[in-house]
């Protein structure tokens, strides 16, 4: 019995880990997203004033 | 083709550096594994095959790595591509002259370690040196295509072990089994020395058609 | 410019919840439906996570075989994509394969590995899996990368029989045929459907992730070329 539970709690963990890494990637995206937008609106702003 | 060949077989004529160093590390690694082992272990044919072909596929990953080395440093790789020639036609004048130095290194190897091992001479006259060859020739044609990747990444020392040696499982069972029967006197032109000759051609053949994809800028 | 792709937002908006009730129901049935394997006893219930797994691996691997021929025929971007994604993904399974393998193994064997054919094989491909994540992460994300780890995924897939032909040979074959009790059947195939969801589902999250990722980086080349 506890090698059936170690062997399920792997799979959870492991899958769950890797999902992990995805959101965590994506938020470091998203960050980008966000200093981008800031950068091209500094420059509009340059560019009307 | 036969011209990249010629002129690689002649830089190793004019120093002998490539040669003489793969030499002596193919000795020192047997050398090692022989401190390693008991003198019982020793006697037996199957650590006799196993060593040999352990000595040959990691001094052989350096020769490789050491060919594709001095193009890079010397950007002789991009004057290469500029010539119009056919990239497998590169392929196979690299993979061509690591078959001729990986038989040198072999032809004074294999006999000494024989020899250190205390193993029969008599039984493998024609099969060896034919054993042997097909051996370097898989070896050869997919460690050619690989060290063409690896050289020109970050970490190419690291990254060419680590993507060659998993692949080339096929062709270290199948040597070590037929040299181990070949060393034992027993029948060894069975499915294994099959399996390798399969690996020579289709790797020779695959590398033959993927190195355009490998070496074009 | 190159914008996400969005033609299976439908797809997108499905799955995560496909996958959570496969799931579902995949324990369910592995922990309440199915009956005991009589010699082995509970720890075979591992197998119904364990065989899925595999598969997905060598799936996996099959995808990124694909993949990377396709990227070498039509040097399409999405291709080379998806190819990383599924190697990563392949990995994945196939360290799942390898931690799970011996939590079955130790209570029914004794030991914790054996080079049993099949598992031999199964570390033979996660190592080059390993070779070609690791390739990508050295050689950095430039078109000329993205080749040769086409090639690589190519000479990978052509080298699979030849290893699985030799290392059958090398520890001879165990003929594993059992007669499966149709409760078994069925939840081995539930849980492999609910194992295509979490691979489906986890390689469509990274293939997006990455085209994001080329995008981003266009945009910035933009901006700053702008300003």
């Amino acid at each position: 019995m506890p090698y059936l539970f170690a062997a399920f709690s792997v799979v959870w963990i492991v899958i769950f880990l890797y999902a992990l890494s995805i959101s965590r990637r994506q938020q470091e995206l998203s960050r980008e997203v966000e200093t981008l937008r800031r950068m091209t609106e500094e420059k509009t702003n340059t560019e009307s004033s | 083709m036969w011209a990249i060949l010629w002129k690689d077989l002649l830089l190793e004529l004019r120093t002998k550096e490539r040669v003489s160093s793969l030499l002596v590390l193919a000795l020192l690694i047997i050398l090692v594994f022989v401190f390693a082992l008991t003198p019982e272990q020793l006697h037996q044919p199957a650590f006799g095959s196993a060593l040999l072909w352990v000595a040959l596929v990691f001094a052989g990953m350096l020769s490789i790595q050491r060919a594709f080395i001095l193009e890079q440093e010397r950007n002789c790789f991009a004057g290469l591509l500029l010539c119009p020639i056919d990239p497998g036609q590169v392929f196979f004048a690299k993979f061509l002259s690591n078959v001729c130095f990986l038989a040198i290194v072999e032809a004074v190897v294999a006999p000494l370690t024989l020899a250190l091992l205390g193993l029969p001479f008599s039984v493998s006259l024609l099969g060896l040196p034919l054993v042997l060859l097909c051996g370097i020739v898989g070896f050869s044609a997919l460690g050619t295509l690989c060290a063409a990747i690896a050289v020109r990444t970050r970490a190419r020392e690291i990254i060419l072990p680590l993507m060659l040696l998993p692949l080339l499982v096929p062709l270290f069972i199948a040597a070590v089994n037929v040299t181990g029967a070949l060393l034992a006197g027993e029948v060894w032109t069975g499915t294994w020395f099959r399996i390798l000759i399969a690996f020579d051609v289709i790797f020779v053949v695959t590398g033959w058609l993927a190195f355009g994809f490998v070496v074009q800028e | 410019m190159k914008t996400v792709t969005t033609h299976s937002g439908l797809v997108d908006s499905f799955l995560p919840w496909l996958t959570c009730v496969a799931m579902l129901a995949a324990l369910a049935m592995v922990f309440l439906y199915v009956p005991n394997e009589r010699v082995q006893g509970e720890v075979q219930r591992i197998f119904y996570f364990h065989l899925p797994s595999a598969w997905m691996a060598f799936l996996g691997f099959f995808i990124v075989a694909g993949a990377s021929a396709a990227f070498l025929w039509q040097g399409k971007r999405s291709a080379d994509l998806l190819a990383r994604a599924a190697a990563e993904l392949g990995m994945v399974f196939c360290s799942l394969v390898l931690l799970t393998g011996p939590l079955w193994a130790r209570p029914i064997w004794g030991v914790w590995w054996t080079w049993d054919p099949r598992l031999t094989m199964t570390l033979v491909l996660w190592l080059i899996y390993a070779a070609y994540v690791l390739l990508r992460v050295f050689a950095g994300d430039t078109e000329t990368v993205a080749r040769y780890a086409a090639v690589l995924g190519i000479v990978g897939v052509i080298d699979i029989p030849l290893i699985y032909i030799s290392i059958r040979l090398w520890r001879g074959i165990h003929p594993k045929v059992e007669q499966m009790a149709p409760e078994m059947a069925w939840t081995l195939l539930v849980c492999t459907g609910a194992f295509v969801c979490v691979f489906t589902w986890l390689l469509r999250l990274r293939v997006r992730s990455l085209h994001l990722h080329d995008e981003i980086r266009a945009l910035r080349q933009h901006v700053v070329a702008a300003s």
